[in-house]
Formats: C-alpha cells, sequence, structure tokens
C-alpha cells in the first residue's frame, strides 16, 4: 500500500526526516519496499524579507543585501531597482534550480558565489524567472523582483504561499496480511502515534444535523447475514458530480489512483484514508418497493449474469454475494459495482454504501471470478466492522464539501447482531519470561493503550507503583480493527513492537554448542590420522613413560620423573620416536618384519628451564614396501627413505602446507645413518626424517633399514591452509620437451628447480624429474637427470617457435646454474 | 576372358585369400597383393579405361560393388585377427589374492574416544583440552581434593623431579578448572585425554590410559539433566538396550556423587549383573567459588569415564597391555 509523508502528517505529529521514517516503520513491522520523493513546485524558493539595502561597492547598477529567510539572515548581491528594505520577495536557495525558461534545456542551478567580488548566497526572483504570470497570482506585473504581498509568512515555502503544490514523499508499504488495519492512512499513523505517544487524529466526520424522518429514505433487507453482516447506506440529494478539487485529486494521484469524479473519489479517498471500501449508486437507477428504494443483499443465483462497472458481463455462482434491488443485481459485494447504477455527470442523488463482507466469500467470489479490486483487496483480509458507519458518514460529509448537496434521513445501518469486543488476558510477568527484558508494567500496559486497548478487568490505579511485575493477569479489550489479537502472546508481541526488538539484549545461546579452541583441533588431529591411514600406515599408541637410555638418544632435553616405578619407564618421552622403535621391536619379536605406523601424541622436552608439551606425529617404517604379492621384480622392495618423504609431502599437501623445505645432514649422528632436518619457510624446524642408525636397530633387533619421520604437529597445524580455490582446467594443449642430463652428484634436485626458476621460462607449466641414473655412462662423482618440462599458455595453443624459444631459455640455464652437460 | 568375368573370379580369389590369411601380418600382405598399387584387383580397375564409351558406366559400377566387397571382408577379418591377437597368451587366474593397497587402522582407542566425543557432539557439546603435565592445585586442590586424600598420595601420582613438582595428571578434571578459569558459563565441553597413576602395568592396569568426561555448567542446571545426558550418551556407545544404575558414591569434587553401573546382554552373558562404567556428579560448590563461579547462581555436572574400559568391553579385551604394544596383527583387527 502507498502513503505519503505530508498525508499522514495530516493524522499524527512526529518529528523524523523521510529516511527515518522507513527505518521507523520497518522497525515496526511495516517494511518499506520503495521510497519516491514528489518534488514540488519551486523547490528551493522560500518566502524571505529584505532587512536591508545597500549600494555594491564595485558596481553601480548592482546593491548588497541583508535578507531574512525564515532560518537567519543571508547577504544577497541584487541587479533589480524596485524594491526596498522590509518587502518580501521570493528567494531561491543555493543548491536549488530554476525552472528552465523555452528555448533553455539546461535548468539554472544557484550557487554560492562572488558578484563583482562581494559574496551572494542566493539569488531574490522575478515573476519571469520563476515562470509565474504575477497578475494571475494577485502580484503587481512590473520589472524587477516579485513583491509578494505584506501577510506573506517568512520562510515559508513559496508554493504553500502560493498554494501550488508542494513537495512529498511516497511510501510503498508491504502490509503483512495479518494486518489489515494497516491498509489505511489512519492506520498507519495509529502505529505513528503508538511509537511516538503523539495524539492520533482521526478525520472529521460531522454532518449537518437532520430531523429523522419518519420514513427511511431507503430500506436495506439482509438476506444473507452470514456473509453480510453489517450493511449501512447513506442517501445524498442534490449532488452536483464533477471533477475533484486539486487536493483530492493530488491525493489519489500520488498513491496510484485515477481520479473519476468528485463522488468517486470520496469514495476512494476514504477508503484509502480509512480501509474501508465504500461505494456509490446513483439512487435513481434504483428500484422502488413501495415508493422506497430497496437494497437487498442476497446470494446469486446459480449462473446469474451480471456486469460489472468494467464493462465485463460476469455469471456468477450460487455463492456469490450480489448487492441487488428488488428487481437486478447492482454490485458484486466488496468487489466491483454495476454498470447499471453507476455514478454518472447527471446523477442527482447518491446511495453511500459502507458494509463489512465475510473475508473468505469475498476471496472465493473474486478468485472464481478473477476479479480483484483495492475493495476486495481490503475485504478478504478482513475490513473494520466497527467503522463501518464513522466511514459512510466522514463519505458523506467530504460529498457534501467537494460536491454540494443535502443528507436526506439519517444513516440505515443493518447491523442485527452487533459483534462484541473481544478480550484478551495478559499476565504481565509474561512479558518478560517472553522477551528476556523486565519491562516495569507502566510501559506494557503504556503501549497497549497507545495502540487502541482498553483494560477492562483492573483499573490503571491497581497497577504497582513500583512497576514490579504482578501476576493477576489483565484483561485487555480489542479494537475492532486489530483482527491479528486474539491470545495473550499476540499482545507480548505488540510490547516488544513497540518496546523496540533492538532494544532487547542478546543472550548468549542456551543449550546450544558448547566452544573451546581444542575443538577444532581435534577435527584436524582425526583428519590427519585418517590420512595417514588412508596412506596404509597403522596408528599406534605408544607409552608416555620411555627408558632414558633410547629417549637421550632421541632428544637430549628429557623431562625426568621424581617416583618413577622402574628404569625403562623414568623419563617422560622426548620424542615418538623411542616409542615406536620399541613398538617395532615387538612387532619384530614376533615376527612381524613388515610394520609400518604412525603415531599422534604429546612429547615432553626441557629448555630453558621449562618443561614444554607438544603435539607431534611420527611414521615409522620397515621391512617390505608392498604388500605380500606373487609377481614383480620390486615385490620385495625394502622401505627407504623416499617412501616416508612421500608420505610427508602427500600430507602437507593435504593439510594445504607449502614451502617445506629439506636439507641432509652432513654426518650421521647416534641416532641417524643418514638423515635431514625439515623446515617450514626456510626458517621454522618442521621435524626429522631419516634411517635409523644400524647400531640402534640392531639393539633393538630391527634388521632392515627403520625409516623414522617425526614432525611437529603444532606448527603443521597452525601453517595449515584449509581454503581451496578452483582453477580453470586448461583449454589448450601443452607442449612437452625432455631433457638428460649429466651433473655432478653434489648438484641436489632443488639446485636444479631453481636453475630452471631463474630462466624465467614463459608459459613454463611443470617440471617433472621422471629418471635418476648411475653407471655406465656416467662418469663417477656424477649423475644423469632426466626432466620433462610442459610448457602451455591458458588462452591460446603455443606455437613450436615460442615453446623453443622459452625452453631454450632453460637449458642455458641448467648449463650455467648447475654445470649441465645435457644429453642430445 | 572378359573384363567383368575376370572381376568375379579375382574378387572370389581375394576373399579366399583374406579369409585364410592366419594373422595381421598375412591379412596385410594379402591386402597388398590385391588392392596394393601393384595388386591384382587394381590392375583390373586400371584396364576400366580401355573399355568402349558404353560399356564403362556397367563395368565400374560393378568393380566398384567388387572393390566394397573386399573392403569390407578385410575390416571384418582384420577386426577378427584383431581381438585374437589380444587374448592374452595365459589365461588369468582370478582366485589368485589381488594386489592389495592396503589402508591402516586407527587404534582402537582412537576409535573408541571418537564415538564417545561424536556423541558428546551430537549433544551440543564442544571437544576441549588441557596439558599433561599438571600443578597441584588444578589436580587437587582446586578441585576439592583435601591434602590427606589418599589420591594425592605419592604412591599413587608421578611427580616430576624438578623443585616446583609438577605432577602427571591423575585425571581429566583438571582440564575443567583451567575451561571454567577462562571461560563464563554455560559451559559445555568433552575432555578426552591421557592420564597418569603410579601402578604396575598388568592385565587391568597400565601407569598411562586415557579418561573422557563431560562438564556442564548453566543456570538450573539438575541431577535430572545430568541422568538423562549419562543415558544418552551410554545408549548411542552401547546400544539401545542399555540399562543404567546410579548409586550415591563420594567424589571430592561433586555433590551429590554417584556411580553408574551398565548392564546389557554382554554384562549378563559376563554372568554379571551390573558393571561398574563410571563416575559423575553435581560440580562441588566449592569448586565452583574456587574457580570464581557464583554457586549461588551456577550449577552443573560432570560425569567421567576410562576409555580403555569401554574398548575392552567393546570388543572383549581382556588385556589393557595390549593397547600399548601396537602388535600389527592386534591394530589390523579394528
Amino acid at each position: 500500500m502507498k502513503v505519503t509523508l505530508n498525508w499522514l502528517r495530516e493524522h499524527v505529529d512526529f518529528a523524523w526526516s523521510p529516511e527515518e521514517l522507513s527505518e521507523r516503520l520497518t522497525l515496526l513491522g511495516i517494511e518499506v519496499e520503495g521510497v519516491q520523493k514528489l518534488s514540488g513546485e519551486f523547490e528551493g524558493v522560500v518566502v524571505a524579507q529584505v532587512l536591508s539595502r545597500d549600494k555594491h561597492p564595485n558596481a553601480d547598477k548592482l546593491s548588497v543585501c541583508r535578507v531574512a529567510d525564515g532560518q537567519g539572515e543571508r547577504q544577497i548581491v541584487c541587479g533589480a531597482q524596485n524594491f526596498k528594505a522590509g518587502d518580501k520577495v521570493p528567494l531561491i536557495l543555493p543548491g536549488s534550480v530554476l525552472p528552465p525558461k523555452s528555448g533553455e534545456t539546461q535548468p539554472f542551478a544557484i550557487k554560492v558565489g562572488k558578484i563583482r567580488n562581494v559574496e551572494s548566497h542566493g539569488m531574490m526572483c522575478s515573476a519571469a524567472e520563476l515562470g509565474i504570470d504575477p497578475v494571475a497570482t494577485g502580484h503587481v506585473a512590473e520589472d524587477g523582483l516579485l513583491i509578494l504581498r505584506p501577510d506573506a509568512v517568512v520562510g515559508q515555502p513559496l508554493a504553500a504561499y502560493l498554494g501550488r503544490a508542494a513537495g512529498d514523499v511516497v511510501y510503498d508499504l508491504e502490509i503483512t496480511p495479518n494486518r489489515p488495519d494497516l491498509n489505511s492512512i489512519v492506520g498507519i499513523a495509529r502505529e505513528i502515534a503508538a511509537l511516538t505517544g503523539n495524539p492520533l487524529r482521526v478525520p472529521d466526520a460531522d454532518l449537518p444535523a437532520v430531523a429523522v424522518d419518519a420514513k427511511a429514505p431507503v430500506v436495506v433487507r439482509l438476506e444473507a447475514a452470514d456473509l453480510c453482516p453489517r450493511y449501512t447506506a447513506r442517501v445524498l440529494r442534490g449532488v452536483r458530480v464533477g471533477p475533484s478539487p486539486d487536493w483530492l485529486r493530488s491525493s489519489l494521484e500520488k498513491v496510484g489512483l485515477r481520479s473519476i469524479n468528485n463522488v468517486v473519489d470520496v469514495t476512494n479517498f476514504v477508503m484509502l484514508e480509512t480501509g474501508q471500501p465504500l461505494h456509490a449508486f446513483d439512487l435513481d437507477l434504483l428500484a422502488k418497493l413501495d415508493g422506497v428504494p430497496t437494497l437487498v443483499v442476497r446470494r446469486a443465483a446459480a449462473g446469474e449474469k451480471f456486469v460489472t462497472l468494467d464493462g465485463v458481463e460476469r455469471t456468477l455462482a450460487a455463492d456469490s454475494l450480489l448487492i441487488a434491488d428488488p428487481g437486478k443485481g447492482i454490485a458484486l459485494a466488496g468487489i466491483m459495482g454495476g454498470r447499471n447504477t453507476e455514478i454518472q455527470p447527471t446523477t442527482k442523488d447518491v446511495l453511500l454504501e459502507s458494509a463489512w463482507f465475510q473475508p473468505t466469500n469475498i476471496r472465493r467470489t473474486g478468485k472464481s471470478l478473477g476479479l480483484r479490486t483495492d475493495a476486495s483487496y481490503r475485504f478478504e483480509r478482513g475490513a473494520d466492522i466497527g467503522i463501518a458507519e464513522y466511514a459512510g458518514r466522514r463519505a458523506a460529509a467530504l460529498i457534501l464539501a467537494t460536491a454540494g448537496g443535502s443528507v436526506d434521513g439519517d444513516v440505515v445501518d443493518a447491523y442485527p447482531a452487533p459483534v462484541a469486543p473481544r478480550a484478551v488476558a495478559l499476565r504481565n510477568h509474561k512479558v518478560g519470561e517472553l522477551l528476556g527484558i523486565a519491562l516495569p508494567v507502566a510501559e506494557i500496559e503504556g503501549h497497549l493503550r497507545h495502540l487502541g486497548l482498553q483494560p477492562s478487568a483492573r483499573t490503571p490505579a491497581a497497577t504497582d507503583e513500583d512497576g514490579t511485575v504482578v501476576d493477576a493477569p489483565v484483561s485487555w479489550t480489542i479494537p475492532s480493527w486489530r483482527v491479528d489479537l486474539k491470545r495473550e502472546v499476540d499482545l507480548i508481541e505488540e510490547v516488544a513492537r513497540l518496546h523496540g526488538v533492538d532494544k532487547i539484549p542478546s543472550t548468549p545461546p542456551r543449550g546450544a554448542k558448547g566452544s573451546h579452541p581444542y575443538d577444532a583441533v581435534h577435527d584436524v588431529l582425526m583428519e590427519v590420522r585418517r590420512c595417514l591411514a588412508a596412506m596404509g600406515l597403522d596408528e599406534a599408541q605408544g607409552q608416555t613413560l620411555v627408558g632414558d637410555a633410547l629417549a637421550r638418544a632421541a632428544s637430549p632435553d628429557v623431562v625426568a620423573l621424581a617416583n618413577p616405578l622402574s628404569s625403562d619407564m623414568n623419563v617422560l618421552r622426548p620424542s615418538l620416536l623411542p616409542g615406536l622403535i620399541d613398538t617395532l621391536r615387538h612387532n619384530a619379536s614376533r615376527r612381524n618384519g613388515d610394520v609400518q605406523m604412525f603415531e599422534i601424541g604429546r612429547v615432553f622436552v626441557q629448555s630453558g628451564g621449562q618443561t614444554r608439551e607438544g603435539w607431534r606425529v611420527a611414521v615409522a617404517l620397515t621391512g617390505r614396501r608392498d604388500a605380500p604379492f606373487w609377481s614383480g621384480a620390486d615385490r620385495d622392495a625394502k622401505c627407504d627413505v623416499h617412501d616416508a618423504k612421500g608420505i610427508v609431502e602427500e600430507l602437507a599437501e593435504r593439510l594445504g602446507i607449502r614451502g617445506v623445505a629439506w636439507s641432509r645432514r652432513a654426518e650421521p649422528t647416534e641416532f641417524w645413518v643418514e638423515s635431514a632436518t625439515i623446515a617450514l619457510g626456510g626458517k621454522q624446524e618442521l621435524g626429522q626424517l631419516g634411517q635409523l642408525s644400524p647400531a640402534l636397530a640392531r639393539r633393538n633387533d630391527l634388521r632392515d633399514p627403520v625409516i623414522l619421520a617425526e614432525l611437529d604437529l603444532g606448527l603443521l597445524l597452525a601453517r595449515r591452509n584449509a581454503s581451496r580455490s578452483f582453477k580453470p582446467l586448461p583449454g589448450f594443449p601443452s607442449s612437452r620437451r625432455d631433457v638428460a642430463m649429466i651433473v655432478a652428484e653434489s648438484v641436489t634436485h632443488d639446485a636444479v628447480l631453481a636453475a630452471v626458476k631463474g630462466a624465467k621460462a614463459q608459459n613454463l607449466e611443470t617440471v617433472e624429474l621422471f629418471d635418476v641414473f648411475r653407471g655406465k655412462h656416467v662418469a663417477d662423482g656424477h649423475k644423469s637427470l632426466a626432466y620433462a618440462f610442459t610448457y602451455r599458455a591458458a588462452d591460446r595453443t603455443l606455437k613450436d617457435d615460442e615453446v623453443q624459444a622459452a625452453h631454450a631459455r632453460v637449458l642455458e640455464a641448467l648449463k650455467t646454474g648447475v654445470g649441465a652437460t645435457l644429453r642430445e | 576372358m572378359s573384363l567383368l568375368a575376370q572381376v568375379d573370379s579375382v574378387k572370389a580369389e581375394a576373399l579366399g585369400a583374406l579369409a585364410s590369411a592366419a594373422d595381421l601380418p598375412a591379412l596385410e600382405q594379402a591386402k597388398g597383393a590385391y588392392l596394393g598399387a601393384e595388386g591384382r584387383f587394381t590392375a583390373l580397375m586400371k584396364q576400366l579405361g580401355s573399355l568402349p564409351r558404353e560399356e564403362r558406366p556397367a563395368a565400374g559400377k560393378t568393380v566398384n560393388a567388387a572393390k566394397a566387397e573386399i573392403e569390407a571382408a578385410l575390416g571384418a577379418r582384420r577386426s577378427e585377427l584383431e581381438l585374437r591377437a589380444a587374448v592374452p597368451r595365459e589365461p588369468a587366474d582370478f582366485t589368485l589374492p589381488g594386489r592389495r593397497r592396503p589402508s591402516g587402522r586407527l587404534h582402537p582407542l582412537t576409535q573408541v574416544t571418537d564415538d564417545i566425543v561424536r556423541a558428546f557432539r551430537r549433544l551440543g557439546f564442544a571437544v576441549a583440552d588441557g596439558p599433561e603435565i599438571e600443578d597441584e592445585r588444578h589436580c587437587f586442590d582446586a578441585l576439592n581434593t583435601p591434602v590427606d586424600h589418599p589420591a594425592r598420595d605419592a604412591q599413587d601420582t608421578f611427580f616430576l623431579d624438578q623443585p616446583s613438582r609438577p605432577l602427571l595428571r591423575t585425571h581429566t578434571s583438571s582440564v575443567q578448572i583451567r575451561v571454567m578459569e577462562k571461560q563464563q558459563p554455560p559451559i559445555r565441553i568433552v575432555i578426552p585425554g591421557r592420564v597418569f597413576r603410579r601402578d604396575n602395568a598388568d592385565a587391568t592396569h597400565n601407569p598411562t590410559f586415557h579418561q573422557i568426561e563431560g562438564l556442564y555448567v548453566d543456570k538450573g542446571v539438575t541431577v535430572g539433566d545430568l541422568k538423562g545426558t549419562v543415558e544418552a550418551v551410554f545408549r548411542e556407545l552401547l546400544g539401545d538396550d542399555v540399562k543404567l544404575r546410579f548409586r550415591p558414591h563420594y567424589f571430592s569434587y561433586t555433590e551429590p556423587s554417584l556411580e553408574i553401573d551398565f548392564t546389557n546382554a554382554l554384562v549378563r552373558k559376563l554372568g554379571k549383573e551390573w558393571l561398574e562404567i563410571a563416575g559423575c556428579g553435581m560440580v562441588h560448590p566449592k569448586v565452583f567459588e574456587n574457580v570464581g563461579y557464583d554457586p549461588e547462581v551456577w550449577s552443573g555436572w560432570a560425569f567421567g569415564f576410562g576409555i580403555e574400559r569401554i574398548a575392552m568391553l567393546r570388543y572383549g579385551i581382556t588385556d589393557i597391555r595390549l593397547f600399548y604394544e601396537n602388535d600389527s596383527r592386534f591394530l589390523a583387527q579394528f
């Protein structure tokens, strides 16, 4: 539904800007779907009074004036001569534009500027500049400024002074189906009144007193009171149908209704204003019964034909409700009037209907006929049965004011079974229990009163003075327009709306998920476990307490127990490796020679007088690499360091960790025969990997090489990167170039990659090592490496010479960077 | 012989040669003999040009039809021979063991722990954790364990060889204190972890073992909530037919304290009526005071049990030491 700012202001005061009104309505539960600003005439032009007029210091024909604009004083430089201090004139303020004159395409924008070195803050206007005919508007035609009447109010918009349309703001509101009362200006204004506490100004509906005639001007027969429990009719005589006055037409047009004539426009206006749909009939076209115009509210006969206002002949069903005269249908009740009794320019006497129709019946009829009108929309949702008489009276008063005529007799109000107001009980403590805030009883009851609810069972005096909540329920009488308020919780919702849902403090989730930083770690640890198990490793759980001999070989910084049970359990494990070696020994003694295991657990080290615990993950491999199989040259291959390295690489990739660097220890240690330290980002030590010293292996009855790796799991988790982003699949073919070369034994794979990287070869996609060879045709102290280089561009197929040029750079870099001899 | 008559006889010879080719090289040879540049059929096609003009269309049609027939026969024979060549010389014995890509197994304690954690998480609990090296405050004092309590006996607790006498936590309850010191209620956590008691290893003892416990602190938490949660977790863990019994007991950090016995078909098979499974109770007000919670505002419960015990019951394991030996034949069973 559409409402306008100015129309609302006629019914309630509020000091909000147009934007604030939007915000307030939204927070009340009335969603603002659109806001449209209507610019009025003479935007930015106000009535101003000249306070003083002095000669411009640098120009003979200009004057410098001090002018009051209703807000303050301004300095204006002016070229006109026909005015003096005290005159009231139109003043256009900076930032506004003058209406374009004929022949001009750009409107003239007013800015603060200097005229001959004197600042001017606006411009006083002539009639021509404003496009006004001075005489027609009651002023003197003269050269220079338009001199306004002395009674003009300083600061008033010129449009208001001239009686022209001023600017307005149109709001398009989404009204939820439970609140039919909001399909009206008064309904929205009532919400604003309740929120601000300012009074609601209900439209006047005063009619001149009429002598109650013994004979009613019209008779209403309710033959279907179940579908129409209330029907009011008024008769107006001597009405002059014609165009509507400007205010009426503009009110309708701003909210999207077309003006038809003064009588019909009033019925639409009152519908928009009060939410009550009305209909006006030409009384003289109604058939009479016993000389009296008679209205029958009845069900249609099945198949009955009826021509609605839009000229369409409609076939009615038996449950459609018709307004009829003794001979014919004259209106499809609550939906659309009939062509046969339409108000016409010649209409003199008007029958004004204001009724209440049963919503489901209106909905069903409208749906079956495919006909939906502003009236049926409101009746479908539930109009206010309590205001039927009032709305008719309001419309009658407006018709008298706009179309003349007089009222004939009193209203006929067919309302055989008046609906008793509903009462809903509210226990005030329930408000706090549901909303989670303690509201004083005075506030609760204040909100409900503002919405038009009346406490009936308990007087306000019984309210607790200190505002504490009391248990006694209060029975509230619900106004007829609030069809949605049915039970206690509905009233609590009203209190919440008016108090402001945004003012209810949030409380932590109850009964919801607990929280602890470790919760996410647990998931990652499980992910690491599953990843390693998927690579074929069984999970071990070792003892935390180990013997110090093996422990010290793995790490010198062991934490000792003060009261150990035995010498093989006298320190805390400084590393998972001693426990895993023990596990391998146990398995070897049971003739399980092929063991591939991992463990995740905590280790304890002494550093700088501090005892620290940290998560580690360790891998132990010994015996055959593959599951037993009955064929294949490599089937009995033993695990070597590259197996462990592959596991670490796979795990790192799974965790999204980059920048893992490996550096070989130059010499064997007490623990390792050959090993590497693993670093992250070139700095932080991530762990180590290698082959156990044969002396230690032998001591633990392990015959096959024992490959071990251990990583700092805390560091892995800290560097984990779980985010993945899609890279488009290559759309163009690649070119591959293989290179075999001989390099010195000391040249590492990393060194080769670094040299290739240094070549900055264009479109080089991947570098893959596919062979390492020593022996025949390769000199001692050297090795042969074979790499595949793949070139690919994202946007095209590479030409052979492009690949050739890029690859030439790679070859050159290999020769100079790592001293490679290329094998042809 | 007319050209057309020759076409028929050469075609018949070609078809015969293709059909009798025993393998792909022989087939290619036959193809060359008839359809190759110097082939016999090719030679016939070359003669078409020497025919009188009016005879050429009919002769051309006949020759082309014959050529198509030979080529179709060639294609069919080639497919046949290719398929024959692709069949392996020796038949595969599909009863031989396959080449396995073994996946590893998670340790049974890990599996049981994760099952318990999952049961708790379903109820909104978050997993929490704390250090294994503890001080006396978090392990005992804050938990309202008096100095003369047997649990504090050096005979039962491992101490580190350091002046400040740090110890290895004897239960996961120390994490309750650490979490409550840091977080305000509501608290809803489940704490799995390693704990240590100074027991010599035997079939039912290991100096290292695992516990798991739940802690719930909120307003208005009751014994009913405790029982309801315990029942929900154990039903998920041990099956819907599990029955629980709560017996009053004593723990210094809960009041009232209860011990939980359970029974199901397995217990009855063991010839017992009830098996003790866990301890629990309402958090002692003194514990709340120790962490700065107002016991008038907050209430809560805690319950805990041994993971090895659950795993032994679930899998029928009778010696706790098996868990820590990591025999690969043991691990492969879970």
